[in-house]
Parts: C-alpha cells; structure tokens; sequence
C-alpha cells in the first residue's frame, strides 16, 4: 500500500489523546474535590508535610523503580533493598559507628542485593520478576535471622543524637533534607534517563532488547547498571526511612513495593508517548501521597484508604490500557 | 460446471481511509486447486482474512457452497467446512500432536476427553495423508517446521474440510517436502475438495495450480490458466510492469577486498565457507532452509562463536564475540525480523535512527538533541522516508519505510559492510524497487554488501557474485551473468541433475 | 518410504532438548526424593503416619491457592510478566476468609456464609477477568490493583483484628477425620482429583492450555479465549474462596496477613512446572510442588532449624528451578 500508513492511525491518535486528558483531569478533580471537601487540604503545613511523609520515600524508590521498567524489566525487590540498608545502618549507628559510617553501610548493602539481581538476570538468564521474587524470599531469611525472628530495633537518644539526626531532621538553606536529597535523585535520575546516551539505550532496551543488542548496546551492562541504581536508590530510601522513625522495623519496606509500580504505571499512563518517565512517575507518587492523605483528612481509616487507592489505580490503568486497546 | 465453493462478489474493503481491498472476486470449485496471487499489498491476505472471518468485508457478498452468508465468522466458517493452513504455524507448542489435531473438536468419552481415539485417528490419519509415522504425543515443540505444516493440514481434514486454503504453505519446506505436500494435494483435489492455494513461487503456481486469480492494487485483474499463459505474463499481470524495471541497473567497479573469509568454520551450522567481499560489491548468498546460509551472517555479525577459520576486515584479523564489536568495528546487520530485531516499533524515528550512532551526536555522555534533529532529518530527506517528522512513531510507518530506518540507522554510523539479511521481506513492490536503489547507492559509495535473499529471482539480479550454501558447504561460487534462478536453484538443492525442476528456496514465516 | 517423515531440519537439537528435559523432571523427582530421605533419615518421627498426614494437612490451603495460580497460568501462559498472573489470590483467600468469619459473627450460618465467601472469591475473580480481558491491562498491574483493593476491604470488614469464630462446621473441618485421614487432607485429595480431571481429562481443561500456550493459534482454531481467562481468574477466586473457609477452621478464626501467602503460592505454582514433562504447570506437579513445599517447612521444624529459613529456601530453589529450565529449554 502506497498511501502513508500514519493516516490509517489519526482515529486512533485522538482516542490516545484522550486517554491522556482523562487522566490528567481525573487528577485535577481528585484534588479540586480535597481542596474543596477536606478541611485543610490546601494549608502550607499539610502540603509540605504530603511531601515530607508520604513523597519523598516513595518517590526515590519509584525513581528506580522507573529506570528499571523503562529498561524493560520489574524489580520486586526494592523492598529488600530498604530493609537492608535500613537494617545495616541502625546496626552499624547502635554499634557506635556513626551516621555517616552507618549510610556507608546500608548503601553497600543495597548494592549487593542490585548486584545479586543484575547477576541472576545476566548470567543465568532469569526473568527479573522471577530473579527479583526469588531474591525478595532470600532477604526475607535475610532479615528474620538477623533480627532473631523480626524484631525490631529501636535507637535510644544517646544512640542516635548528634551524628544520626544529620540526615532527616535538619535543613539546609530552610529545606528539610530528605527534600533536597530527594530533588537531586530527581534531577540525576531525570538527566540519566531522559537526557543521557545511556537513557536512549535503556529506552530502546524496554521497547526491543534484540534491536538494542544488533545496534551495538551492551545489554548486559546496561540492565546490570539499572537494577544496581534501583538497589542503591532503595537504599537511600531504607535510610531516610529509618532515620525519620529512628528505628529498623524488618520486613516494613515491601510496602512501598505496590505504590512504587503503581507510581511509575499510572505515570507511563499518563505519558504522551505511554513510556516510564520520571515527570509522570513523580505525577504518579503525587496522586497516591494527595489520595492518602484528602482521604485521612474527610476522615476516611487507613483501611478505606486502601480500597479507594486500588479502585483509583485499577480505573487509571482500565482507562488508559482500555482505550489504548480499543484504538489498536 | 458445478456450484462453486467459495463464491466471493465484488468485495471491498476499507480502513478508515485507506483501501485495502478495493472490489474484487475470488471464485472456487470443487475439485480444483485455486492459485491466489499478487505483490505485496495488492489484497491477498485481506480477502483471505475477510473469508477466514478475521476482519469485516465492508461490502460485496460472499457464498459458500451457494448459502449466501452475511455474518462470516471463524466459527461459522469452519462449520461449513473452510479450513485455514495459515502461514505462522499456529499450533500450541506445548500441546501434542493428537491434541492439536483434535482441539475444538475433541472427541468425548462420558464427561472426558477420549485420548485413546484421539491418538488413534491421529496415527491413521497422518499416515493416510502424508504416510507419515509420528507418535501422537509428540509436542509441537519437537517437531520440525515441515512436520507442524502436515499437524495444520491434518487438523482441517480430521474435521472433514470440503476447502482448503493454504497461505504459503511450501514457505518453510524444502524441495522433497514440497513434492510431497503437492501429492497430498493433488490427492485431496481428486478427492472434490476446493483448494486455495497462496504462493509467492510462481514456478510452484504454475507446476500446482488450475487456475490462477490475479490481485493488483486490490482489484482482481484476471482469473487465468497458469499453464497456459505462462509466468511472465502473470508476473506482468500483478506488477503491471515489465520484469526488466524491477531491478535497477548499476555500474560499479570493484575496490579493494574488504572483508575476507577463510574456511570459516561453525559446526553444526557450517564449514569451511571461504570468500572475498570488496568494496562496491553485492555479494549474494542463498541456500534452502537449514543450510546454514542464515548463520554465516550470523557469525559474521557476532552472534556465532565459529570453531576455526578467520576473518579479515581491512587486512586486519578480527574476532567478533558479540555484534557490539562487530558494529564498533563497522558490520552492520539489516535483520530479517524487522519487527523483533531491526526496529524499535514503539520508539521515533529519530531514536531508531540516531540509535548505532548516537555518540556523534552526544558530549560528555548527553545527547544533543537538536544535533540529532538535523541528522535525522538529513538522512529522512536523503532515504526518502516517508514520515511526518522524525518523532513519529516508527510502529505508524510501512514496511518498506521501517526497513528504510534500519538502513539509515547504519548509514548514519559509516558502517562498511552490509549484512542484509531477507530485507525485502514483507515490503511492497514499490518499496521493494527504493531498497534496490538504497543498496546500488551503497555500493556505489564504496560500501561492501552482503545480501541474503531466498528470491532467487532478487539474487540474480542484483548481485555481482552469488555464494551458495548448501548442508553447510559452500558449493557454488557464480559470477555475475553466469547464472539464472534455474541454475541457482539446481545447486541450492544440491541435485544438479534436477536442474529446472520448480521448487521454492526457503522463506521463513 | 515417506521423504516427508524424514525431512526435518530441527532434529539434531530436538533429540538433546528431550534428554534435557528429561533431566530435569528425573532431577526434580530426585531431588524432592532425597529430601525426603535425608529428613526420614535424620528427623525423628518425620515418617510416623501422623506426621505424614500432617504434611499433607500443612500443604493443603497453600496447595488449594497454588491450583488457582496454576489455572490462571494455564489459561495466560507463564510468562510472569508479559502473559497472566494473578497478584490477588492470597488477598482474595484474606478477604473471602473476612467475609465468612464476619457473617457467622454477625449471626448468619454457614449457608449463608460459606456461598458468600466463595461468591466473594469468585466476584474479586471477575474483576481481575474484567481488568484483563475487556481493559487489556497488563495482569500483573491489574491483579495488583486488585490485590490492593481485596486486602484493603479485608482491613475494612476485620479492622485489622483476629475475628474468633465456632460453628459445626469448623469443628469438623479442624478436627473431623475419616478413615484416618483429616478433613482437610480428604479435601486436598479430592480438589486434586477434580482439578486434574478438568485440567488434563476435559475438553475445557485442554482449550484452556491452548489459549495459555498460543493466543493466536487458540483463536484460529475458533475458541473464545476471553471467555477462557475470565474462566481462570473466576475459578481461581473461587479456589480462593473455598480455601478461605479451611483457613477459618484451621485457625479458628480470620486473620490479618493471609496476603503473605502470596509468596509460597507462586512458589508452589512455579516450582510445579519442573514435574511436567512438557515444563508447564500442571495440577500434578503443583500438588508435588505445594507437598514439597510442606515437606520442607516439616522438615525443619522437626529438625530444629528456625522457621526463618524457610522462605529463603524457597527463593533458592525457585532460583535453581528457573535457571535450570531456561537453560533445558535452550
């Protein structure tokens, strides 16, 4: 057929389209509806607290989680990266060592669980739901042994004061760290993917690994790269997290697992060219903190919270894969 | 003469704007063997799928057997005995013979299935048909190509077809294989079914077929006796042009040799295949499936670890261990499964462009993105891709211009040697005439070609020198001139003394 | 002399696959085999008939949930993350366990009950079939979604708290035994004969593997593969919602968590694949699979290793088994 083919998919395009201002407006409307409905919502103090609570943790674990599902891959085991490096790095701080020994620590650990999954999916060819499950157990044994059952540890004031309060209650210039350290991991992870060489080649990995692997991409390195970054950025997340709540729970980081591939889906839904990108996961990490927390506030438990966020996410992919299918 | 089978009138298909089919007829009889023919794009699988149920006629009538039926669905189809030998053997590979055989039409025991007839009719009926012994509970898996071809047909018969219509059917077989699917069907054609019979070979129409229906641009331009008329005039028929203006003429002088081969060896694949590339040149290479013609590419590229023999690019020893160093080093491959290996559908044009080349168009590890704008742009213009803009979608273009993105994506990176594997597989006659051209251009830059095809017709044509493979060993070098398809043939299927006799080379599904 | 029985092109590499596979099936009879011996020989009283039947008893409910994967992969294929999957499962059997403990706290008996927990099962089923099926939404984010609304309904109807509950029924289903055998273990036995005379002997069963193993090839051949998943996830919520009672009256209550079993069902329904000779999941192996399983954790609680272990053996060993058949399947 000599006519161009782009015109046969213009229906389609407008239906594509639309999907992306559906979810884009059911957005807008979720928050139009706190602003007007939950009593504080639009208040200074609850918005920065949104971000302080219920963003900046997930987002840094849904920045890996985005790198590794552009790439083509699913990594479910950031959980055990938190936990590891939230594990190490109470330990190492109620050993006496110090913070910054302590988030050298809980860092090297993540980095062994991305290497552990990097070398699984590279050496032994094992699909990374499968390599990154089969390491999610592993840490579980993990933890419960090294905790003596899952008990968790707990820093007393003379433990943690001086060196641990350094990383997630100060500020700098007016802003709290954990934000600052949050708004770099955006900004690296936002050039790495979108703007680098090695984006483009993740890219292309998620959409056609053998067009990737006969254009010359190092496949392997490129996947063991992303799976390592995911690990590390997981870490960062675990010692965030412990150090708000100045303890380790065990097994406590698997709960940002769902939130962290909702987050970088509904954002990939919400992206023009239906990619992982990091605006759209940031959207996405946004959507879940604001439902949580409009929620809370019209007094909704946290069991109901639950409910609404899995209708909210089933409805945003049932819209953008339901027209997407319809238009193909 | 009798009722026809298969009576389809002034159908007419559409998609959004584009015409698929524009109005055309295919009528079948009982007790013949129907070709179908026509250059890519010219309507063939859509008829077929608007028979097949798969898509929607958007007007026209169709009768089977004289029953006019407005609403054709698979089901509705199959219930009135047209069967579908489609191309992609759609077999379950984890299912055994018996139980593909049989599915959707199992046979019963109370509540059960009954397994023990299932394999037992299976074994009498493969054996009938194709005197075939192959136990039921082989999976699919373990079959050979020719072998899942046989499953497929024995399944439409286990249910009783009356019409058979066969998409390609030789297209994974070799020549005895062929021999022995055409007695089955001159058997079954005796045996008053109707048959549709869709090839590309048209020595296997001619040598098969009792009339042939003709599709051009979606019209049916002649209903014909093979035989009769002859291939030339079929092939007029469908591209309404002379053979002679498929092939552009090119003139090019022979440089220095570029890539040299020495008893290059990769068991099981191959052995000891030794050859010179120059500059300028278009190498041919063809051979029957399996015969290792597909894995000497491979090994050129890196994808192959070979077990002796050497490789010389520019004088220079050079051991390839994954197609990272064969690109770096300047091969580069034109796949054959454009949509798996060649282009990244879901990405633009500019990405798939820029993709080998991307470190001319970066600084310090990030991408310039208005440096690649302008060289994509370029080689858009310069390739004649038709696309609205770099950043459209490469999945929205055609065959022929995805395939044109491949090759700019190694032009962009001054790749020197083209291994062109099938690159005109699936692509319109038009497009097919524009890749032509691209690979004189090559050439005439200086660039080395390596070009794969089972169109023996394309080979002749167009290469200056024609290596053949077969079993794994090169057994025929011809120069330019020296050859036509008939002889090629003859020496790919390893038999000179059957020189001439129609077969087909392979085409992978 | 047939030239077509003896054409092929594939042979060479087919005779090394088959022994290959072959390996691997012995390999995993073997290994499950010795095992077993290596506990016969060192756990004391690991072959008494009591502890026997406590096996089988122990690997029921998650037995009955890895039927339901099983299925689902039967019907979606195995690849995990582009073919089906269903995430919900565990929190499906959570809440149909919520749904029954509630209502018999609330007064209504088990005939209410018991068809309210597994239409529950069944309806979290649909939805996962709707999500799927008429969305089109990759099924391992639609199960997700899915999993996050069962479980947070779960929440809802428990407030997080253990609900006790009584009844006959319980009673018997927790301490009732025939033969000799437990309810629980004749209920494991019988699911597994009904489920592999559907699976393997019906002509449902066989369709089911079609569209799961090739979507196009399925419908050409004229089958409704929509109606096929929707089947898969329906019956699996449904396992979901019977196996959800068993739970009840082995605890003697609802309770939180029942989503963890997420895990081991994977597992079971994973592992299983390794005991089928064509390297799919099977009802056969899955049974195999969830008993070894069972076996294991036994195991180790009569050997005195920490429970701890046990979910990182089981991460080992889907980690062998997979890169075992991927390499078999090469």
């Amino acid at each position: 057929m000599s006519v161009p083919s782009h015109t046969t998919s213009r229906p389609a395009f407008n239906l594509e389209a639309l999907s992306n201002y559906a979810v884009l407006a059911a957005f807008l409307a979720i928050i139009a509806f706190f602003a007007i409905f939950a009593d504080g919502f639009l208040s200074l103090d609850n918005l920065v607290s949104i971000i302080l609570n219920k963003v900046v943790i997930l987002a840094i674990v849904a920045l890996g989680m985005t790198l590794v599902i552009a790439s083509g891959g699913i990594d479910l085991s950031v959980g055990v990266s938190i936990d590891l490096s939230s594990m190490v790095f109470v330990m190492l701080i109620a050993a006496g060592y110090g913070g910054f020994v302590g988030a050298v620590g809980g860092l090297a650990a993540a980095l062994c669980v991305g290497l552990a999954n990097a070398a699984l999916i590279n050496k032994l060819k094992i699909n990374p739901f499968l390599a990154t499950l089969g390491i999610l157990f592993i840490g579980e044994t993990v933890q419960r042994v090294a905790t003596g059952g899952g008990n968790p540890i707990y820093l007393t004031r003379g433990q943690y004061a001086g060196t641990f309060d350094v990383i997630a209650r100060t500020e700098f210039l007016g802003v709290p760290t954990p934000i600052i350290l949050m708004a770099l991991c955006i900004v690296a992870v936002y050039l790495a993917l979108h703007r680098s060489v090695f984006g483009r080649f993740v890219t292309v990995l998620g959409d056609a690994p053998d067009v990737a692997r006969y254009s010359g991409v190092r496949v392997g390195f490129h996947t063991s790269i992303v799976f390592v970054a995911c690990a590390l950025l997981s870490g960062l997340a675990g010692i965030l997290l412990s150090s708000t709540v100045r303890s380790y729970v065990p097994l406590s980081g698997d709960a940002f697992l769902l939130d962290a591939i909702g987050a970088t889906f509904i954002g990939t839904a919400i992206n023009s060219e239906r990619r992982p990108s990091v605006v759209g996961t940031l959207l996405g990490v946004l959507l879940l903190a604001v439902m949580r927390n409009g929620l809370l506030l019209i007094g909704w438990n946290f069991f109901w919270q639950q409910v609404g966020i899995g209708v909210l996410v089933f409805l945003v992919l049932g819209i953008s894969f339901g027209l997407r299918g319809r238009s193909e | 003469m009798s009722e026809p089978a298969i009576e389809m009138r002034n159908v007419r298909k559409t998609f959004g704007p584009v015409i698929a089919l524009e109005k055309a007829d295919l009528v079948v009889h009982p007790g013949t063997i129907h070709g179908l023919v026509g250059a890519n794009g010219a309507g063939k699988s859509t008829i077929i799928k608007i028979l097949a149920g798969i898509y929607r006629k958007t007007a026209g009538t169709i009768r089977i057997f004289g029953e006019t039926i407005e609403d054709v669905t698979p089901v509705a189809i199959e219930r009135r005995g047209v069967h579908f030998i489609h191309q992609d053997r759609l077999l379950v590979p984890t299912a055994t013979v018996a139980e593909s055989i049989f599915l959707r039409n199992e046979p019963r025991f109370g509540p059960f299935l009954n397994h023990r007839h299932m394999r037992r009719r299976s074994k009498e009926l493969l054996h009938r048909y194709f005197d075939l012994e192959l136990s039921p509970d082989t999976l699919i898996s373990e079959l050979s190509t020719a072998q899942q071809k046989i499953v497929q047909i024995t399944r439409a018969l286990a249910q009783d077809a009356r019409v058979l219509v066969l998409d390609e059917p030789t297209a994974a077989l070799i020549d005895k294989e062929v021999k022995s699917l055409f007695k089955v069907l001159r058997r079954l054609r005796d045996d008053g079914l109707a048959i549709v019979f869709i090839s590309h070979y048209m020595s296997e129409i001619t040598e098969i077929c009792d009339t042939v229906t003709v599709l051009r641009n979606g019209v049916d331009v002649g209903v014909v006796d093979p035989r009769e008329v002859g291939i030339p005039r079929i092939v007029e028929m469908m591209t309404a042009r002379n053979t002679s203006e498929m092939y552009p003429r090119r003139a090019v002088a022979l440089g220095a040799p570029v890539l040299s081969v020495r008893d290059l060896t990769c068991e099981p694949y191959f052995r000891n295949v030794s050859f010179d590339l120059h500059a300028g040149e278009i190498l041919g290479l063809t051979g029957l499936l399996g015969s290792g013609d597909k894995e000497v590419l491979k090994a050129l590229f890196g994808q192959l670890r070979t077990d002796s023999g050497e490789i010389h690019l520019n004088g220079e020893r050079v051991e390839f261990r994954s197609p990272v160093a064969a690109v770096s080093s300047g091969v580069a491959k034109i796949p054959e499964d454009r949509r798996a290996h060649g282009v990244a559908a879901g990405l633009s044009v500019r990405e798939n462009v820029s993709l080998a080349s991307l470190s001319d168009v970066s600084s310090r590890g990030f991408v310039n993105r208005s440096r690649e704008v302008e060289v994509v742009s370029g080689l858009i213009d310069d390739l004649n891709i038709k696309t609205p803009g770099p950043d459209q979608l490469v999945k929205n273009l055609s065959g022929g211009n995805q395939q044109k993105v491949v090759v700019a994506k190694w032009l962009n990176c001054n790749s020197q040697v083209y291994l062109m594997d099938e690159p005109t597989v699936a692509v319109d006659v038009g497009a097919k005439i524009e890749i032509f051209e691209l690979m004189n251009r090559l050439a005439e830059e200086g660039k080395a070609l390596i070009f794969l095809s089972s169109d023996l017709e394309e080979i002749v044509e167009m290469c200056d020198r024609t290596l053949v493979i077969y079993r794994g060993e090169m057994i025929a070098d011809y120069a330019r001139g020296d050859i036509d398809a008939d002889r090629l043939l003859a020496a790919a299927s390893g038999a000179p003394a059957e020189r001439g006799t129609p077969a087909p080379v392979r085409r992978s599904a | 002399m047939s030239a077509v029985a003896t054409a092929g092109t594939a042979r060479p590499t087919r005779r090394k696959r088959d022994y290959s596979k072959l390996a691997v099936r012995l390999g995993a009879f073997a290994g499950f085999a010795a095992i077993a011996l290596y506990f016969a020989a060192t756990a004391r009283g690991f072959v008494s008939p009591y502890n026997l039947t406590n096996i089988v008893e122990q690997s029921t409910i998650l037995g009955l949930l890895a039927f339901g994967m099983t299925l689902v992969f039967a019907g979606t294929g195995t690849d995990v993350q582009k073919g089906g999957i269903d995430l919900s499962l565990a929190a499906n059997a959570g809440l149909c366990a919520a749904v029954y403990a509630v209502l018999l706290r609330n007064g209504y008996g088990s005939a209410i009950a018991i068809p309210a927990a597994i239409l529950t099962g069944m309806a979290i089923g649909a939805l996962n079939g709707v999500a799927v099926v008429l969305f089109k939404i990759m099924p391992l984010l639609a199960t997700l979604a899915v999993l996050n609304i069962a479980e947070g309904l779960e929440l809802t109807l428990t407030e997080n708290t253990v609900v006790p509950v009584s009844s006959p029924l319980i009673d018997m289903l927790a301490f009732g035994r025939f033969l000799g055998l437990s309810s629980l273990t004749w209920i494991f036995v019988v699911a597994t004969i009904v489920l592999v005379a559907i699976a393997h002997y019906s002509r449902i069963g066989l369709r089911l593997y079609a569209v799961g193993g090739h979507k196009e090839a399925a419908r050409a051949a004229g089958i409704n593969n929509g109606a096929y998943v929707y089947g898969a996830y329906i019956a699996a919520g449904g396992l979901a919602g019977l196996t959800s009672i068993l739970i009840v009256a082995r605890l003697s209550s609802s309770t939180p968590g029942t989503g963890q079993m997420l895990l081991p069902v994977l597992a079971a329904a994973l592992l299983g694949t390794v005991f089928s000779r064509r390297l799919i999941p099977t009802i056969g192996g899955t049974c195999l699979a969830a008993l070894f399983i069972g076996t294991l954790a036994n195991g180790f609680q009569l050997l005195g290793i920490s429970s701890y272990w046990v979910s990182g053996v089981q991460g080992a060993l889907i980690l062998v088994v997979v890169a075992v058949t991927s390499f078999a399947k090469k």
